[in-house]
């Protein structure tokens, strides 16, 4: 047995090394995907919160250029997409780890549409064994299950790890190998910065109309049949009240409205007229400002996202808007 | 749990470790606690109905190793078999048969409403059930001795390695294993550990990566034609086959690495030279299973040629059935059906044309020629397996010898889509994963792979274990992917 145990040791010490040495070259020179950055990175003090809207607006790093002196750093753009991080307990568990120990005088940017507030009209509740007693306690008809409690965000719990083995080992869905043929810049079309700014490098909309039409009604096309099936929910509100109130203990929490195209806007008000309204009682409610630019007109890549040269300007735009707010 | 997951990175060194470690008295209790834990970690309620089950089965053995005659032992019969093939249609056919009966119904204009039963298939009950009803028919037949301790007779059921997916063990085979001890083997354990390294290669870099090529046209195939769908259906053809034998490396490996032989399931099945030839290499714990237990007790080959080659019909239709409770299934058993009765119709004037085409005097062009008519008729069958829907199987079906006048390169680049954006590595990688697995089997057809392997020089042979579990770790294609066999 002991001979087995042996050579076994001795191949898996052999294999271990060659796939380390890979590993640590394929991490150093390649590009892992759109997610994995913001989990190698430190804990942060200073934060971007919201869905894809706003991890592609919203450059962390000219926020601490104009905002550095305010607020503790580092910064993070801690925005992931609307499937992984709408505001629900599993995002404020992330959040709540991702955050540095310690931290009192930070800014926290949280992005907010109606999207990211919503829920499926016919939203599953859990109406299990295990949660009978709290069913009948809170005359609640089964606890909601929100979408996205079994993904890469509510469910991984390093977040501030490099590397990031357990990211790695469950949500790097490309073969392993493919990190050293991606180190390249030039070629890649995402490219998620340190600070954890998505970068979509397509060529700018007036070089390409058609293509930039045909994005614009497939996306359209996507958010008309979420309309039509999910519905701003009260628990969604309830999370952003408890990351509100979480990440207030810890320094300064902005709501904001990212600037998209004019026809999702106008999806959106006819989605949720209301929302603003909302938001803005919600604000006050909170003390806290409400920033909105949903009518500020930027260069979109898909009728969604505004472009990567439209989030230097909007977050100069928003550096500005957050330094000119009463202390 | 899933072989390839982080899961059972853990739970097998531990348990193989617990295993060895404890005195030969405590190895079969720690199986049994193994195998439920294993099992339990799908859905603990799926726990319940396995344990019921096996109580039902062993109270049903001993009770008929206690009766003389057949009358005496039938009603235990009867009772196992409708505990056994009820949990099946309760929970894999019920919704089909009353979903099909409220069309039928509503297509003749007959008033007819049908409840439906919103459970969970457990996994693994196709597979356990079959293993339990063959037991306790072969005990009701006096050909097997009824396992006197429960808590062996559990481990039977229920053993890890083959609880899920297979092979199909029979009592005969298994439960003498049960019995013996297993001591620490270096040679079988190591052989075990190749085994299921290869097992885990076939699934992660072959079947895996396959699917992402299977996957876009057969999931929205209204969108393809004739170049895309052929690549589609080619890399279901390999997928299906590097996935159920890949499980089955890793079932047979890890039960050898323990000291127990599982029945061989594989034997090079695309090398086969017909029809019938292929449904003797594949899945070879279940084709055996519907010829003892269905097409022999239906009377077999004895009662002349229309209700031999009726009995082969109602023996893949059923087949179809076992697979999913679903129309394309039965339709592939059919269609395997058919091909049979064609291939056993047709051959005094197959033999005669290769007579006339001198082929028996040319035996590689002949093999060559029977093994690649039978593997594209398996393939074409197995669009009926992978189809979503009937409707998406039959416009596969009809739509593959379409759009091949014009330049393919759209439905190509359509096709190759799934792979990302480095599909030419992707496709190169396959390639070779492929043609490694060809050259496997190619050497099993001509002896043993292992045999072959230990004629190797020592470091020859570890770099390639080095080799293949590099190229797993940097070729796999890991996530949530679950082996096909587990569905059913």
């Amino acid at each position: 047995m002991l001979k087995l145990v042996l050579r076994l040791a001795g191949l898996l010490g052999v294999v271990g090394l060659v796939a380390g040495l890979g590993l640590a070259a394929g991490l150093r020179a390649g590009y892992v995907d759109a997610f994995y950055a913001r989990f190698a990175a430190p804990p942060a003090s200073s934060l971007v919160l919201g869905t894809s809207r706003a991890a592609q607006a919203i450059k962390p790093g000219v926020l601490a250029a104009q905002l550095g002196s305010r607020y503790q750093g580092p910064w993070l753009n801690y925005a992931f997409t609307l499937a992984e991080s709408p505001y629900g307990p599993g995002y404020l568990s992330s959040i709540e780890r991702k955050l540095a120990p310690g931290t009192q005088h930070g800014l926290f940017v949280l992005a907010v549409d109606p999207w990211s507030l919503s829920l499926p009209k016919n939203v599953q509740r859990d109406k299990s064994l295990q949660d009978y007693k709290s069913r009948v306690l809170n005359k609640l008809d089964g606890r909601i299950v929100f979408p996205e409690e079994k993904s890469m965000v509510s469910q991984l719990a390093s977040v501030s790890q490099s590397p990031n083995l357990d990211y790695l080992a469950h949500y790097l869905h490309k073969p392993f190998y493919q990190l050293l043929l991606d180190t390249d810049s030039a070629h890649v079309i995402e490219r998620l910065h340190p600070d954890g700014w998505l970068e979509i490098a397509l060529p700018p909309p007036s070089t390409n109309p058609a293509l930039l039409h045909r994005r614009m009604a497939e996306k359209l096309v996507t958010y008309r049949a979420l309309a039509a099936t999910n519905t701003l929910a009260v628990a969604r509100e309830v999370s952003l009240q408890q990351t509100i109130t979480f990440l207030q203990k810890h320094g300064r929490v902005v709501l904001v409205r990212v600037p998209t195209g004019p026809e999702m806007a106008a999806l959106e008000q006819h989605y949720q007229p209301d929302f603003d309204k909302r938001l803005t009682a919600l604000a006050t409610q909170e003390k806290i400002p409400y920033l909105n630019y949903i009518d500020q007109a930027y260069p979109t890549n898909d009728g969604n996202h505004i472009t990567r040269g439209a989030a230097e300007q909007f977050s100069q735009r928003l550096a500005a808007d957050i330094a000119r707010l009463a202390p | 749990m899933l072989f390839n997951s982080l899961h059972f990175l853990v739970f097998f060194p531990v348990v193989i470790g617990l295993y060895f470690a404890l005195p030969g008295r405590w190895r079969a209790p720690l199986l049994l606690v193994s195998s439920y834990y294993f099992y339990l970690s799908w859905k603990p309620a799926y726990g319940l109905l396995l344990a019921a089950t096996t109580l039902l089965d062993y109270f049903s053995g001993v009770r008929m190793s206690r009766l003389a005659s057949p009358a005496q032992r039938r009603p235990w019969l009867y009772l196992s078999l409708a505990s056994n093939l009820g949990t099946l249609f309760i929970f894999k056919y019920f919704n089909f048969f009353t979903h099909t009966a409220v069309e039928l119904a509503a297509a003749l204009h007959v008033p007819f409403a049908a409840p439906t039963l919103a459970l969970a298939l457990p996994v693994g009950v196709s597979f356990y059930t079959f293993q339990s009803v063959a037991y306790i028919v072969d005990v009701y037949q006096g050909k097997l001795a009824a396992e006197q301790h429960l808590g062996r007779f559990a481990l039977f059921v229920a053993f890890w390695p083959q609880l899920v997916a297979g092979p199909i063990e029979r009592g005969g085979q298994m439960l003498p294993q049960l019995q013996q001890p297993h001591g620490f083997d270096y040679g079988r354990v190591a052989s075990g550990l190749r085994l299921m390294a290869w097992g885990m290669f076939k699934k992660v870099v072959i079947a895996d990566r396959l699917a992402l090529l299977a996957n876009p046209a057969f999931d929205h195939p209204q969108g393809f034609e004739g170049p895309a769908l052929l690549v589609a259906v080619a890399a279901f053809t390999g997928q299906i086959y590097a996935d159920f034998s890949g499980y089955t490396d890793l079932a047979r490996g890890a039960a050898r690495v323990l000291g127990y032989n599982l029945v061989l399931n594989f034997r090079q099945p695309y090398l086969a030279t017909s029809v019938g030839d292929f449904w003797r290499r594949w899945h070879m714990s279940l084709s055996s299973w519907f010829r003892d237990y269905v097409y022999i007790p239906l009377g077999g080959s004895r009662a002349g040629k229309v209700r031999t080659q009726l009995n082969v019909f109602i023996v893949f239709l059923l087949s179809g059935l076992w697979h999913g409770a679903s129309w394309t299934f039965i339709l592939w058993g059919a269609l395997h059906g058919t091909y049979l009765i064609a291939e056993s119709l047709t051959a005094p004037s197959r033999a005669a044309l290769a007579q006339r085409l001198r082929l028996p005097a040319r035996p590689g062009l002949q093999r060559l020629l029977s093994t690649g008519t039978t593997l594209a008729l398996v393939a074409y069958a197995w669009i009926f397996f992978r189809a979503n829907s009937l409707p998406d199987a039959l416009y596969v079906a009809g739509h593959l010898f379409q759009g091949w006048g014009r330049l393919p390169t759209a439905q190509l680049t359509a096709a190759l889509a799934g792979l990302g954006r480095h599909f030419g590595a992707e496709l190169l990688v396959a390639a070779i994963a492929v043609a490694l697995l060809a050259l496997s089997d190619y050497r099993a057809e001509r002896g043993s792979v292992a045999r072959w392997l230990a004629g190797w020089p020592v470091a020859g042979r570890w770099a390639g274990y080095a080799g293949l579990l590099l190229a797993i770790l940097y070729f796999g294609v890991f996530g949530s992917s679950q082996f096909i066999y587990f569905q059913f």
